[in-house]
Formats: structure tokens, C-alpha cells, sequence
């Protein structure tokens, strides 16, 4: 969409969600992953939350993690990203490269003192990616206004925007979500759909827990209270 | 170079985060100022006690900071990016260790130098404990580095990092007095504790990261 300036120059629009679509660091063929998790049982503190499971998901798939409360949904993640050894089976993550998962967790990773640019610019310098994709993710998650904001000055949903813009500069091929809208508006979470939607159609994978609706796609759920569990090991 | 962003990173937080050096620098010029009291105003036993007194202080600072280390990280979410993001946790803790030194404890060799001075000790003899100091400090800071990620997220770190960083530091402390104590009596033992000095900082350069990589990894657990 093009739109005319006050002073008459022609010019793209710069919070267009799909503006900087082309540019963002998303997986190649060859970057392409898939996880796969053969009869996963998974305990916390002596409760088994999860058990005997088994999914796979590959590139272009969004795999949605339902459940209530101490369901297990956090720590099934922390598994898939390889933080936690399951009890029994295994999650595998093929092809097996190191840098290869983003991860946001209920911490969103920013550091009080740091400005949201200066921290953008560092996470795509550490994974090797163009800092001139920072100025476009930025303002595709709509921080571009907050640039030279300190990041401990931000709101909650502020925070998060930046935290999903450090995913979209992560070079990663899987993205692992720990409710990635808890404290997002509804023109972020359409923001955060839009970015999924683009990463899932360059071959990314998504792998999220939510309480809330995503109405993601052609997203496949798996849902982890006790009637489906039973219900998946009965079977 | 993705290790070197981490660096550059880490001073800059290292820098501005915390009061940056002025609490290990403040915690220091404190021991320094208070210690005399308590031994008394005779120049000749201050001048023996100062290059132990002036060690042992810096010490105390490298330990003051320690719980920042990788406590923030594991609080506001950055160590999972950290052991993610393919630099590795060893090179990420050693990194962050060496920033450390470089923006919080650079003071210390400083303020040897200047406390050597104050304690009646000759300049010569407290430039070289100066030195020792200097080859010492980062030493410190990766067993104090060390000591943090194994109490990283714990409540009352402060006092179990003292308790396992204490131990560990004690040859890093004997040998950077020691070359202050040898050059003061005239003694040709200065080099030999410099080195010794140099020898035990390169040793925690290869195993501190190394040990607080697999704290750092149990604590994600």
C-alpha cells in the first residue's frame, strides 16, 4: 500500500504489517526442522504431568499446547527446547544444529537498563543476522517508537512486542511460545499472528501454550488435561 | 565474533547495571580505611600487614558483586536465551566473567596501589602488589563467576557464594601478596609469586566456565 505524505512525497507506509515480510531472517529449505516426541512422560516435583505422549511437528506447523494450570504445558516446552530430560521416551529435533530454537519463556529476556534498540541489535549481531532487519522488525511489532526507551521503563505488552521482535531476529527455523499474548492487546496479537503466519510460511515452526483463543491457521492443538491424556494412552 | 557481541554487551550492563565499579570499589576503600583501626597506628606493623590487608580487601569486593553475575540472568529470562543461541553457556559464563572484571573490577589493581602507598609501604613494592593484583583479579572474578551460578536464583546467595568462592580464591590471595610481601623485604621470590599468580587466573580461565556452564545448565532443569 502506498500513501501520500503531507508533503506530497510518495512513499511506503511504515507500520504496514507486511512491510518487511522479505527481509526477516526466516528459515531457507535448508533450515527447515522437525520435532518429533516418542511416548514423553514428564514429572515436576514427583507428579507425572505428562505421559507416554507422542506428536510431530514439522516446518510450516503450529502446534498449539492447551491445558489448564499445572497441566504441564510450561514444562513440555522447556523439554522440547531441551532444558528438562524427559522421564521416559524422547524428544528428538531433526536436523540436529545448536542455535536452531527461539525461545520466549514468561521472562521476556530484556535487561532494565538496556535500551530496546541496543538489545535488538545485539540479539541479531549474536545470531549473525543483518542488523539493518532490527529497523524493520522493530517496526513491524511496533517498537520503533520506544527505540531509545530503557527497556525496564516499558509496559507489560511493550515488553512482550520487543520480546517477539528478538524472535523475528533470532534466525531460528523453531520457535518455542510460553503464552506469547498474555499481556497483548488485540492489535498485537494480530501483529504476533501476522509474524507467525510469515514464519510458518518461510518453513518455521511454532510451538506454543496459550489459555487464550490464537486462531492460528490451520494450527493443530494438543491438549493436555487429564480426560486427553488418559484418552491418548487408552488408545 | 557472536562471543565478542556477548562481551561488549556484557561490559555495557556490567558498566551501567548495579552502581557498576563503585560498590566493589567503595567495599574496598572501606576494609582499607577500617583495618588500621584496629591494628593500631604503628607504621612498621602496618607496613608488614598492608600487602595482606590490601589483598584480602580486594577479595571481599570481587565477592560483593558476585550474586549480580548470573542471578539477573536467571531472573529476567536471559540465561535460556543465553544457552540457546549457540554461543554456548561455558563461553557465555566466561565472557560475562571477563566483562565482569574488566568493567566492575578494573579499580582494584588501582586501589592496591594507592593502599600499598597508605600503609607505608615503598612505591616500587606497591606497584608490585599492584601487579599481582592485576594478574589476580580476573582470577577472582571467575571463581566468584563460578560461585554465583552454582547459588544463581537462591535465596541468600550472598552468603554461599562467600562459602564456596572463599576457599577456591585462597592461592590467588596468597601468591598476589606474596609478591607485594617479597619485594618489600627484598626477597627474589617476587616473579615466582606473579607468575604463580598468573598461573592460578589461567587455571580458572579454563575451569571456572567450565563449572558454572553446568551449574548454569542444572539450574535450567
Amino acid at each position: 500500500m502506498r500513501v501520500r505524505r503531507r508533503f506530497g512525497v510518495w512513499t511506503q507506509r511504515q507500520n504496514r504489517p507486511n512491510s518487511a515480510a522479505m527481509s526477516l531472517p526466516f528459515p531457507t529449505a535448508s533450515d527447515r526442522a522437525t520435532v518429533r516426541a516418542s511416548s514423553v512422560t514428564l514429572s515436576r516435583g514427583g507428579r507425572t504431568l505428562v505421559r507416554d505422549l507422542n506428536f510431530e511437528a514439522g516446518p510450516g506447523d503450529a502446534l498449539v499446547i492447551t491445558g489448564p494450570n499445572g497441566a504441564g504445558k510450561t514444562t513440555l516446552l522447556r523439554a522440547i527446547a531441551g532444558f528438562i530430560h524427559p522421564d521416559g521416551g524422547d524428544i528428538h529435533i531433526e536436523p540436529a544444529v545448536t542455535g536452531r530454537i527461539a525461545f520466549l519463556g514468561h521472562a521476556d529476556g530484556l535487561k532494565p537498563g538496556e535500551a530496546v534498540r541496543d538489545a535488538l541489535s545485539f540479539w541479531s549481531l549474536l545470531q549473525g543476522v543483518d542488523s539493518a532487519v532490527v529497523e524493520p522488525v522493530m517496526r513491524r511489532m511496533a517498537v520503533a517508537h520506544l527505540e531509545n526507551r530503557a527497556c525496564g521503563t516499558l509496559s507489560a505488552g511493550q515488553r512482550r512486542r520487543t520480546a517477539i521482535a528478538r524472535l523475528a531476529l533470532s534466525n531460528a527455523s523453531i520457535w518455542i511460545l510460553d503464552e506469547p499474548t498474555a499481556p497483548l492487546d488485540a492489535k498485537s496479537r494480530a501483529r504476533l499472528a501476522d509474524l507467525i503466519a510469515d514464519f510458518r510460511a518461510s518453513g518455521g515452526l511454532v510451538i506454543a501454550t496459550t489459555h487464550a483463543a490464537l486462531d492460528w491457521p490451520d494450527q493443530t492443538q494438543l491438549d493436555l488435561t487429564e480426560a486427553a491424556t488418559a484418552a491418548r494412552v487408552s488408545a | 565474533m557472536s562471543a565478542m557481541a556477548l562481551f561488549a554487551r556484557e561490559v555495557r550492563l556490567a558498566w551501567a547495571g548495579g552502581g557498576g565499579p563503585a560498590g566493589p570499589a567503595a567495599f574496598n576503600l572501606a576494609a582499607l580505611a577500617l583495618a588500621p583501626l584496629a591494628i593500631g597506628p604503628d607504621a612498621e606493623t602496618l607496613a608488614a600487614a598492608g600487602p595482606g590487608i590490601i589483598t584480602f580487601a580486594a577479595l571481599l569486593a570481587t565477592l560483593q558483586p558476585a550474586e549480580r553475575i548470573f542471578g539477573e540472568d536467571v531472573a529476567d529470562g536471559t540465561l535460556e536465551l543465553y544457552a540457546l543461541s549457540g554461543v554456548g553457556l561455558a563461553i557465555a559464563s566466561l565472557m560475562k566473567a571477563l566483562a565482569f572484571t574488566l568493567a566492575v573490577f578494573w579499580p582494584l589493581p588501582a586501589l592496591a596501589f594507592l593502599g600499598g602507598l597508605a600503609y607505608g609501604l615503598e612505591p616500587v613494592s606497591a606497584l608490585v602488589l599492584s601487579a599481582g593484583l592485576l594478574l589476580a583479579a580476573p582470577g577472582l572474578a571467575l571463581v566468584a563467576a563460578f560461585a554465583g551460578a552454582l547459588a544463581a536464583g537462591l535465596k541468600r546467595a550472598g552468603l554461599l557464594i562467600a562459602l564456596i568462592a572463599a576457599p577456591l580464591q585462597v592461592p590467588l590471595l596468597v601468591f598476589a601478596a606474596g609478591a607485594g610481601r617479597a619485594a618489600m623485604d627484598g626477597t627474589p621470590t617476587v616473579l615466582p609469586n606473579l607468575m604463580m599468580a598468573a598461573a592460578f587466573t589461567l587455571a580458572a580461565l579454563v575451569l571456572a566456565p567450565l563449572g558454572a556452564a553446568a551449574a548454569l545448565r542444572a539450574r535450567l532443569e
